[in-house]
């Protein structure tokens, strides 16, 4: 019996795949949690929807679709342009100030309620020098590599 | 006393100058002090190691520190760790005793930082002194039961569990690292993700997007709205500030501070958790807590103290094992190893100039948290208006540079802000947890090298349990936080059953209540 346990739990590790033999481990735990999670939270939480007392997450909820989906928008073409800018000045940072500015912009255009012309002159301004005041600081100050 | 020579007046300039940023993110409602920390990173990409530190850490104390402003004058949490503030500062605040509660708050968050500082002072190194044995079978058992911990914390263990889990997985896309004794081969990828993912993601770029943009995407859910801006804020009208307030509190304010380090020091606990706990043993404890939720100075004292003792609690883990106390402290650790500095269990007796240097940031930190916010407490209470729609560009432009500059420029980093920053925002959609979700992150890769060392130098799985007596200790910590949890949950279970059958028994008289209401 003892050697019967001893021979259970005890392991060999092939060095060749032994970058495999955690990840196993984890995807086992994962997918057993995984299924309790299941049975115990997402079933009673699904026939609570079904009876109309949640409501799903993410699909069933009231959103801003157009502040939403206009961030994500807005940030993917940030990151893109920033490269696609920076290829173009290598090593100054421009990429980054140019593409900031605009971006800046417009997102604090997404976010602002009521355009009044006192709101769009701050905003307009801080656009400018904030992103300006960081490339300034960063780049020509501490020289930290910039897009 | 050699390190004096290593401090300049530079060096507490920085301090100074990140704990009033620090104060200025944590005052503003739904920016906390992990952000603070996140945003100013790559500031502290050309300062040297012990500048990088100071500005660090004052972001850090100023950081938890500012919440208590929003707090107090608007109802709002500035942190989650200031919750328990709302619950007096607010009233006192309507009152027109805004100034006063302030006060009070900032008096109480120097005393739990500085307590604190000085426990992490004479903790540390024991703890570090007693690591130092560890082998990676007890290394393994350390994070094991930081795990449970935080799971067992989290409001849902098997939710906890599996955030942390998922952190874990994630932790380990890339290959298993040569340097750390692995085969070099890569894993949980595809072949064409192999330039990108090689290193698998990198720490900070993970912790930006998920505390940074997350946090935007849930705001523009909800339509990134200003309800703030026509709200007045009274700050002094009532009766003043006197130090006599403090009389007769001082064992709530001990308390409270050690409650805010121990819990600190447990891996992955916000500062909630400290606060709320020191805020319900004071209403246990005290002789009259009549008037607590209504006003009172000893619930202000109790939340503040505890939440500024955090600061130090967290440090405790992190220096003597390398294991993060929470989110902040989580991002600290990226940018101590951005410095060069490995936490762990030699970090304290390898770099003792460096430790003393750390102290001595933490403590000056404080100081100035205090003066600055003690004497111009009126007009930082200003920046809880600055309106969203200019902070959160900027904001979103600070992540970008602060996750292109960590490894000099690579372009797939900043992407990985925004595949974080969604996954961040699904995660708390779906009702997983994220401070699990991050400890599982860090640690994840850790645990794996000594879990397979473990198993390839002993061979048999029964070496966690018989390897020494601190093994078994660590499995009965392990095994006691699980029960803790079990039992916290049929507890809850059970009050949510007696509230659930005091509703519906009450439901008949509910509708006469409400016209009770009415008519107040």
């Amino acid at each position: 019996m003892e050697s019967g346990l001893s021979s259970l739990l005890s392991v060999s590790i092939d060095f060749g795949t032994s970058h495999l033999f955690f990840p196993r481990i984890i995807h086992w735990i994962m997918a057993i949690l995984f299924a309790l999670i299941l049975v115990l939270k997402v079933i009673p939480f699904m026939a609570a929807v079904k009876r109309g007392e949640r409501t799903m997450p993410i699909i069933g909820e009231a959103r801003d679709n157009f502040r939403f989906f206009g961030t994500l928008i807005l940030i993917a073409a940030y990151f893109y342009l920033m490269a696609v800018v920076g290829d173009m000045f290598p090593y100054t940072g421009y990429g980054f100030l140019m593409v900031s500015i605009a971006f800046v912009f417009l997102m604090s255009l997404l976010y602002l309620h009521d355009w009044t012309k006192k709101a769009l002159t701050i905003l307009v301004v801080n656009a400018i020098v904030a992103p300006s005041l960081a490339w300034f600081v960063l780049a020509k100050l501490f020289t930290i590599t910039l897009p | 006393m050699e390190f004096l020579s290593l401090l300049d007046i530079t060096f507490f300039l920085l301090a100074g100058f990140g704990a009033l940023v620090g104060i200025i993110f944590g005052a503003i409602p739904g920016m906390t002090a992990t952000m603070a920390v996140a945003v100013c990173l790559p500031l502290t990409y050309a300062l040297g190691l012990h500048h990088g530190l100071a500005l660090l850490l004052g972001l850090y104390v100023g950081g938890i520190s500012g919440g208590m402003v929003p707090a107090v004058l608007l109802n709002i949490p500035g942190t989650p760790s200031s919750i328990t503030t709302t619950f007096d500062g607010y009233p006192m605040a309507q009152k027109g005793e805004g100034e006063k509660a302030l006060k009070i708050c900032v008096i109480a968050s120097v005393i739990g930082g500085l307590i604190s500082a000085a426990i992490l002072f004479f903790f540390a190194p024991m703890l570090a002194d007693f690591s130092i044995k560890f082998s990676y079978v007890e290394k393994f058992l350390i994070i094991l039961l930081a795990l449970s911990v935080i799971a067992s914390l989290s409001s849902s263990m098997l939710i906890g569990l599996f955030s942390g889990v998922i952190g874990i997985w994630l932790s380990l896309i890339g290959n298993y690292s040569t340097s750390d004794g692995g085969n070099g081969k890569t894993r949980l990828m595809f072949d064409f993700m192999e330039p990108y993912l090689f290193e698998g993601f990198a720490l900070l770029p993970v912790l930006i997007g998920i505390f940074g943009i997350s946090t935007i995407l849930l705001e523009a859910e909800k339509g990134v709205k200003n309800d703030l801006a026509n709200e007045r804020i009274k700050i002094s009208k009532g009766s003043g500030f006197t130090f006599s307030i403090f009389n007769g509190r001082l064992t709530n304010l001990v308390r409270s501070s050690f409650i805010g380090t121990f819990v600190g020091m447990l891996p992955g606990v916000g500062g909630s958790a400290a606060s709320v706990l020191a805020y319900t043993q004071e209403k246990n404890l005290t002789r009259d807590s009549s008037q607590m939720g209504k006003g009172a100075p000893q619930g202000l004292i109790a939340s503040e103290s505890a939440n500024n003792a955090l600061t130090g609690g967290a440090l405790i883990p992190l220096l003597s094992l390398g294991i993060p106390g929470d989110s902040t402290t989580a991002v600290l650790i990226g940018a101590f190893t951005l410095q060069g500095i490995q936490v762990g269990p030699l970090f304290i007796p390898e770099n003792t100039e460096t430790w003393y240097i750390m102290m001595t940031a933490l403590v000056f930190a404080n100081i100035v948290m205090f003066f600055l916010m003690f004497y111009a407490i009126k007009y930082i209470a200003k920046v809880v208006m600055v309106p969203k729609h200019i902070l959160f560009p900027l904001i979103v432009m600070m992540c970008v540079v602060g996750a292109y500059a960590i490894n000099y420029g690579i372009m797939f980093d900043v992407w990985t802000l925004l595949i974080f920053g969604i996954l961040g925002y699904l995660v708390q959609k779906v009702g997983l947890e994220v401070a699990p979700l991050i400890i599982g992150f860090i640690l994840g890769s850790q645990a794996e090298i000594y879990f397979v060392k473990s198993l390839e130098s002993f061979g048999t799985y029964s070496i966690f349990f018989t390897k020494s007596p601190i093994a078994m200790v660590l499995w009965g910590l392990i095994i006691a936080s699980v029960m803790f949890a079990i039992v916290m949950s049929v507890k809850s279970r059970a009050r949510q059953k007696m509230e659930l059958t005091q509703v519906t028994g009450s439901t008949h008289t509910a509708s006469g209540k409400r016209h009770d209401k009415d008519n107040d």
